[in-house]
C-alpha cells in the first residue's frame, strides 16, 4: 500500500511538471507489480488453505484486479509521456490502496459484492 | 481547407486517453460486480443486479467506441454515453424515491454515491469531450 502511495505521489508530481519520468517510472511500476504478485500469491494460498468462511469469489476477483490494473495502465500508456498518462497513473495508484482495503474487508466478512 | 469544413479530432487523444482509461476501469469493475451478483445472488435483488449488468455493457461499449476511430464510433459513443447519463439520473432518482425497489445497490444507485459520484460525473465529461472534439478543427488551435 505504501509503494502504491509513493507511486501515486510520483505520478502527481509528473502531472504537475507536465511530463512523465519515462523509464524510471515504468521500472517503479514493475517493482510495484512484484509486490502485488507476492500479495496476490499470499492471498490465494490463504484463501484455499484457511477454514475461515468468507466470500472467496469476491476475494479472488479483487486480488485479480490488484494484479492486472497496473500492467493494463502501463500498456495503455506505452510510448505516451503526456499529462494524460501521468493522470492515469495517479488515479490507478490512488485506487490500489482502496482495492487492497476491499480485499481485507472481504477477508474479514464486512464487505460483499 | 474550406472555412466551414468540420474537422473532428480523435476522441482517443489527449484528455480522451484519460477518459477512456476511467471508462475501462468502470467497465472492469461493473462487469466483475454484475457477474458475481448474477451468478451468486440474483434472486435477492433482480432489478438492482440487472441494472448492474446494463451499466457494465454501457461502460464496455462507451470504452470501445471512444477508443476506436471507425466511422460510426463517435455516434455510438454519443448514444451510449447519453443513455448512461439518463440511466444514472433515472436510477439515482428511483433509488432515492423507491428504495424498496433497490434492496441492494447497483453502480448507478444514489447517483453513483458508492463510487464517489464518478458514475454521474463520467457521462457529463464524456459528452463534453465528444462535443469538444467534434467542433471545427480551427477552434482547437
Amino acid at each position: 500500500m505504501c509503494v502504491s502511495l509513493v507511486m501515486a505521489v510520483w505520478a502527481l508530481v509528473d502531472l504537475i511538471r507536465g511530463r512523465s519520468s519515462g523509464r524510471p517510472f515504468v521500472i517503479g511500476v514493475g517493482v510495484f507489480e512484484a509486490f502485488m504478485a507476492l500479495f496476490v500469491i499470499g492471498g490465494v494460498v490463504q484463501a484455499f488453505t484457511t477454514t475461515h468462511d468468507f466470500a472467496k469469489v469476491e476475494f479472488c476477483g479483487y486480488l485479480l484486479g490488484c494484479l492486472v490494473i497496473a500492467p493494463l495502465a502501463a500498456w495503455w500508456n506505452r510510448g505516451d509521456s503526456s499529462r494524460a498518462a501521468c493522470a492515469i497513473y495517479s488515479v490507478i495508484f490512488l485506487l490500489m490502496p482502496v482495492l487492497i482495503l476491499r480485499v481485507q474487508q472481504v477477508w474479514s466478512g464486512s464487505y460483499g459484492a | 481547407m474550406a472555412p466551414n469544413q468540420t474537422v473532428s479530432r480523435s476522441t482517443a487523444a489527449g484528455f480522451g486517453r484519460f477518459l477512456i482509461a476511467i471508462y475501462a476501469l468502470f467497465a472492469i469493475a461493473a462487469t466483475s460486480r454484475s457477474v458475481v451478483q448474477i451468478a451468486t445472488k440474483f434472486h435477492e435483488a433482480p432489478v438492482a443486479y440487472a441494472l448492474s449488468s446494463v451499466s457494465a455493457v454501457v461502460y464496455i461499449i462507451a470504452t470501445l467506441s471512444l477508443a476506436t476511430s471507425k466511422a460510426h464510433s463517435r455516434q455510438l459513443a454519443t448514444v451510449t454515453i447519453t443513455f448512461e447519463l439518463v440511466g444514472v439520473l433515472a436510477v439515482g432518482t428511483l433509488s432515492l424515491v423507491m428504495p424498496d425497489a433497490f434492496p441492494q445497490a447497483s453502480v448507478w444507485s444514489g447517483f453513483g454515491s458508492g463510487y464517489g459520484f464518478i458514475p454521474l460525473i463520467l457521462p457529463i465529461l464524456g459528452l463534453w469531450w465528444l462535443w469538444r472534439t467534434g467542433r471545427n478543427g480551427d477552434a482547437e488551435h
